[in-house]
């Protein structure tokens, strides 16, 4: 490759390097004051006086954690959730998506079934019919509520681009396949699945971040915080309390018990998970959306 | 044609992913009926009292009626926008970069933010941006005068939006890096040879070479805006800014299950899924005529 | 092919069909099941009526109920169904309590919301009154009149109809008794002064009587340094938090505003919120009359001025200045101590926080707007085998809580399934009158024995001097001891010194002539409400102009206000 190396491109590649560099921090400061608000001293935190670098430094707020038998348990519930969230959805994106990816003339409902999907996608009736149709299939408290409601708004987003990456797989493997007196399930499984791995870990990390960042599903479903998930759980624990219709007794308590550090720390544990997983999936992410939709 | 009793097979491969979606979005839709109704819960949706459009009449002398459409058109036309052009500002800069290693690093950190959900972001930005947090320390150094952003109306949509680029140009950052490593070497070899400057060869050669990826991330943007609005703004917001920050999920939200004006709130909200399908199929007419894409 | 594809469409619909129908069929045996079992309750009640009768059988209740998720108080083993206060109602009642939903404070109306729209309720739980409303419209409620005439213990009773008929008016719809109500305190709806009487001592002032002495004061707190820390880092007066803050109580809200304006509003002889006679006589709406623009626009040149706290309405939580020591003023009820005042004492003991009934308005008289008894009421699902379990639960927490059966550092009351508060409405200025006989030595605590009726009285009186120190006769914070005990320190200095300006100055109290909902309200309020918060908070901090309350009038009138106020008149005509 032929660059030019003038005095004004080194410049500029300074400058380009400070801009790069500060834009950079400001993805990473905020996270990082969280984790110095967590590390602090509790009137410090509240008194405004943590910046980057811990006050007072104590690990108490991490020891409370560990303590809490409910920060765990909704830890596990979110962890099941994704995992199951995000199988389901896995295989039946990966299913779905190779019959609506064939062309109309394949596959003649094709169009009609595609446009309703992305009606489902559009309208719903709010809130209140949802809970009703959970609470009839039994589902209240059931991990299976957040996991098939929260799946059923995500999945045909998943779908549309699962289907735009086996559009684009060489129709000569269509052909091979015929030739050869494969049947669709055959091509699917053994052709076309195996070559759309970048994709359907891409709609997987998907279906991991959504599943595990949701909180309001959890909020309406689940009828006792022993069965929230954890953002749920954290949700709940931030919100401030109506004071005007609290009791005396309960603003004694809040007022003995909120604290700031407890709260940055429990966010920072809650934010983990991802800052570990994510690096093992960005790799295939990053084909899974280019190749799957970029038509060159 | 070896395709003949294939469709029982694709009808087959979809079973599964329709009843899904048939039990979670398609049943409930039987909620939209309450738009149309006295509703009373004793009774319920197929026992209440119809009073045709009474509902929307009344919603449209509402003036929140008016702000929350036109706040959710604006703020969603806005992010739009700005997560199409900063990412990609920010992608050929750091294109341009020659230290790889270093290259690799603001990769990796610029979209974590991406990963993390609002309940926790929305905390911590709340707190970089309050009367005595670090952003306005950090004015005060330069002499300003401390402000109070997220009570000024004004300035909430922008900030709004600005949280959300800050939170999403990583990610599509990453896209449009794996679609400038796609472009040919050769092309800028050329050009170099040709004598032509760095900026000329971006003009002619790099940007063409993204437009598809630019579409592509438009089409992705406008699942968000439709839907993840809502955990943004809902955890941001406060009644100061209801003006120009309330959308329709949230006002859906407090009307139809805080304030118990269930009718109103699926009235509201059933409009927000025409605004929906507007969106849905003008992108889709945009993207065929344009690039000759068919996005599903 | 075709054909073929019809077939499975029409296999998705009858599934779709069947599902729904499913649905339905599940629903109606459950209802028709339960309204039998009320026919034979009615037809055979326990012979004769017991308020604390036990029953023979274990009797399951399953109620929804509001659980902080915060609070640790409960100790190892319990659980917030399985505590001191359900294993008492299972002694004394025989009854088995069960958890159809709980949620923290900030979900609960979500989650009640959720069980009135789908039907799907416990069998009782604790509503505010919009919700109370929406059931009993809704044909949701167990009718409870035989239930109260039966089974309600004498002394809620007589704590109930203490209060002029006002708590049962707000549980009577065409007749009937639908809930319970709980009565609380008349002082919960005062709303006065707290004010740093150090900082005033220490910058040579005086409490502020008039509005102008307000600004003035005010004025000193911010800039004069009363801290002495160096820097112009001091609020004159706290302000509204986010999210939840009022600047002024209302008739659905009309207790326990804390960091609003209202007593500066009715130093004005304004009463935004509240339903009061106008000057024709008929009743109208506060908000809209000329005072409250008079009003505002003081509030809107003191905010500019930087006399209110420059962050009001945006604050995360307004208490944070107070107990840090930063603000000199706020306006809430009696119990502060139970508030930010024992967390600001432990960062300063020598913050000397005292209440006063100030400002006063042109003829120099207090005015405050006085709450409801009842805002919080105990619900019955219709059906519900028995309704008048709940009541005696209610009776069973009242003698238990005056024989002090429960012990708070086990778990707080909140504990105690559908909880209601039950005061005789002058609890805190009585005990205040009779703490001062004690402390005087004019008489002692046995002399007391008899008013049960005022729970907490006995263990106020036996333990006030552990925390109060001479001279008796001075409330300075110099003259306390919150060290000896905390948790008695916090009531005795809440009812010492924010129970003492409602005892010894004459109000004239300003009650509002409604405090529900009238059915326009039901679909029209929420939203003219909101349009009346935030264009009163634009005019206090100067994003709207003063003349906009004009329009916001003309919109308020339009929007359905004229046909509401109608309503309201007819409804204090019947």
């Amino acid at each position: 490759m032929v660059r030019d190396t003038t005095p004004g491109s080194k410049m500029f590649d300074i400058l380009l390097i400070i801009v790069l560099v500060l834009i950079t921090l400001t993805c990473i400061l905020p996270l990082w004051y969280t984790l110095a608000l967590s590390l602090s001293s509790n009137s410090a935190a509240a008194a405004g006086r943590v910046w980057l670098w811990p006050i007072d430094f104590n690990l108490k707020a991490y020891q409370q954690i560990l303590q809490d038998s409910q920060f765990f348990n909704s830890f596990w519930i979110s962890a099941k959730r994704v995992f199951l969230g995000a199988g389901l959805n896995l295989i039946v994106v990966a299913m779905m998506a190779y019959p609506l990816s064939r062309s109309a003339q394949q596959f003649r409902a094709r169009n009609m079934l595609m446009w309703t999907l992305i009606f489902t996608m559009l309208f719903n009736g709010g809130l209140i019919p949802l809970y009703l149709t959970v609470k009839e299939l039994g589902m209240l408290n059931s991990i299976w509520s957040m996991v098939l409601v929260g799946g059923a708004q995500t999945i045909v987003f998943n779908i549309i681009l699962t289907v735009n990456f086996y559009r684009n797989l060489p129709k000569e493997l269509d052909e091979a396949a015929l030739v050869d007196g494969a049947g669709p399930w055959y091509t699917l499984f053994k052709i076309y699945i195996p070559l759309a791995v970048p994709v359907l870990a891409t709609v997987t990390l998907f279906s991991i971040v959504y599943h595990w960042n949701e909180f309001l599903y959890g909020l309406i479903f689940m009828t006792r915080e022993e069965y929230y998930p954890l953002q749920t759980y954290i949700q709940q624990l931030v919100v401030s309390v109506d004071p005007a219709t609290m009791t005396e007794d309960q603003y004694k308590r809040m007022s003995e018990l909120s604290n700031r550090t407890l709260d940055a720390a429990k966010i920072f544990i809650a934010m983990l998970p991802v800052l570990v997983v994510y690096p093992f999936l960005q790799r295939f992410f990053i084909h899974g959306i280019t190749l799957g939709s970029v038509k060159e | 044609m070896k395709t003949k009793g294939f469709a029982k097979h694709y009808y087959l491969m979809l079973l599964p992913g329709y009843l899904w979606l048939i039990i979670f979005s398609i049943i409930p839709m039987f909620g939209i009926i309450i738009a149309f109704q006295q509703f009373n819960p004793g009774k319920g949706i197929f026992g209440s009292e119809f009073v045709g459009l009474e509902h929307f009449r009344y919603m449209f002398t509402l003036n929140d009626t008016r702000d929350i459409l036109f706040n959710t058109l604006f703020i969603a036309v806005m992010k739009i926008i700005a997560n199409l052009i900063v990412p990609l500002i920010f992608a050929l800069m750091l294109n341009e970069l020659r230290l790889l290693i270093m290259k690799r690093w603001i990769q990796t950190i610029v979209y974590l933010p991406h990963f993390l959900s609002w309940v926790i972001l929305g905390g911590i930005v709340l707190d970089l941006f309050s009367y005595n947090g670090p952003i306005n320390q950090l004015g005060g150094l330069f002499g300003l005068e401390p402000e109070l952003f997220f009570a000024n109306a004004s300035l909430f949509p922008y900030l709004i939006v600005g949280s959300d680029v800050w939170k999403e140009f990583g990610f599509n950052t990453i896209i449009y890096l794996a679609a400038l490593t796609g472009i040919s070497p050769a092309l800028y070899e050329a050009a170099g040879i040709d004598g032509a400057s760095r900026f000329r060869s971006l003009w002619h050669i790099t940007l063409p070479g993204i437009r598809t990826t630019a579409v592509l991330l438009t089409v992705l943007s406008l699942g968000n805006v439709l839907n993840a609005g809502f955990d943004q703004i809902f955890n941001l917001y406060n009644p100061l800014v209801y003006s120009t920050g309330d959308i329709i999920d949230t006002w859906v939200y407090r009307t139809g299950l805080l304030n118990l004006q269930y009718e109103l709130a699926t009235a509201v909200g059933l409009l927000k899924s025409l605004v929906g399908f507007l969106l849905i199929s003008i992108s889709y007419y945009l993207a065929y005529k344009f690039i000759n894409y068919r996005i599903f | 092919m075709n054909k073929k594809n019809q077939g499975i469409l029409l296999l998705f619909m009858v599934m779709l069909l069947i599902i729904s129908a499913c649905g339905n069929a599940n629903n109606s045996p459950n209802n028709t099941g339960a309204n039998n079992n009320v026919a034979n309750e009615t037809k055979n009640p326990d012979n004769p009526p017991d308020p604390f009768g036990k029953y023979e059988e274990p009797v399951t209740i399953s109620i929804g109920m509001e659980v902080d998720p915060t609070d640790q108080s409960l100790p190892a083993g319990d659980t917030p169904s399985d505590n001191q206060y359900t294993r008492n109602v299972k002694e004394n009642l025989n009854i088995n309590v069960e958890h159809a939903f709980t949620a923290s404070g900030a979900n609960m109306p979500q989650k009640i919301s959720l069980a009135i729209a789908s039907d799907d309720l416990p069998d009782a739980m604790v509503v505010g009154p919009i919700e109370l409303r929406q059931m009993v419209e809704a044909d949701q409620l167990a009718d409870l009149t035989e239930v109260y005439k039966n089974y309600a213990s004498p002394t809620i009773k007589g704590i109930i109809e203490g209060t002029d008929g006002a708590a049962l008016k707000a549980v009577t719809f065409d007749g009937k008794i639908m809930a319970i109500p709980g009565v609380q305190l008349k002082a919960d709806g005062i709303h006065t002064m707290w004010i740093r009487q150090d900082w005033l001592d220490k910058l040579g002032l005086e409490p502020p009587k008039t509005i102008e002495d307000l600004e003035k004061v005010a004025r000193a707190f911010v800039e004069q340094d009363p801290d002495g820390n160096g820097t112009a880092d001091t609020i004159g007066i706290s302000g509204p938090q986010s999210g939840d803050g009022k600047m002024y109580a209302n008739f659905l809200e009309s207790k326990n505003n804390l960091y609003g304006f209202d007593a500066i509003f009715s130093a004005f002889g304004a009463y935004p919120g509240f339903w009061i006679e106008g000057d024709d006589g008929k009743p109208v709406y506060g908000s809209i009359l000329p005072e409250t623009k008079e009003a505002l626009i003081k509030l809107s040149e003191m905010y500019a001025d930087g006399l209110i706290d420059p962050e009001m309405a945006v604050r995360k939580d307004s208490k944070e200045p107070v107990v840090n020591g930063k603000s000199g003023m706020f306006f809430a009820p009696w119990w502060m101590g139970y508030g930010p005042i024992s967390d600001a004492v432990k960062n300063d003991p020598k913050a000397n926080w005292q209440a006063y009934a100030l400002p006063l308005n042109a003829e120099g008289k207090f005015s405050p707007h006085v709450g409801t008894p009842s805002s919080e009421f105990v619900v019955v699902r219709k059906g519900y085998e028995h309704p008048e379990a709940p009541m005696k639960m209610l009776n069973n927490l009242f003698k238990g809580e005056s024989e002090a059966t429960f012990d708070p550092s086990k778990g707080g009351p909140g504990f105690y399934p559908l909880r209601l508060v039950y005061a005789p409405s002058d609890e805190t200025e009585y005990t205040v009158k009779a703490i001062r006989e004690v402390l005087a030595g004019t008489k002692t605590p046995e002399d007391y024995a008899d008013d049960v009726e005022y729970k907490l009285l006995a263990s106020d009186l036996l333990a006030i001097k552990k925390v109060k120190k001479e001279p008796f006769d001075q409330m300075g914070i110099e003259t306390w001891d919150p060290s000896a005990d905390m948790g008695i320190w916090t009531r005795a200095y809440s009812i010492m010194i924010g129970g003492t300006p409602l005892v010894d100055t004459e109000m004239v109290d300003v009650p509002s002539l409604i405090y529900e909902q009238t059915p326009l309200m039901e679909s029209r309020w929420v939203n003219m409400k909101k349009m009346e918060d935030e264009m009163f908070l634009k005019i206090v901090m100067g994003a709207a102009s003063a003349d906009s309350f004009d329009q916001f009038v003309a919109d308020w009138k339009k929007q359905g206000g004229d046909q509401i106020t109608q309503e309201v008149i007819d409804a204090v005509n019947q």
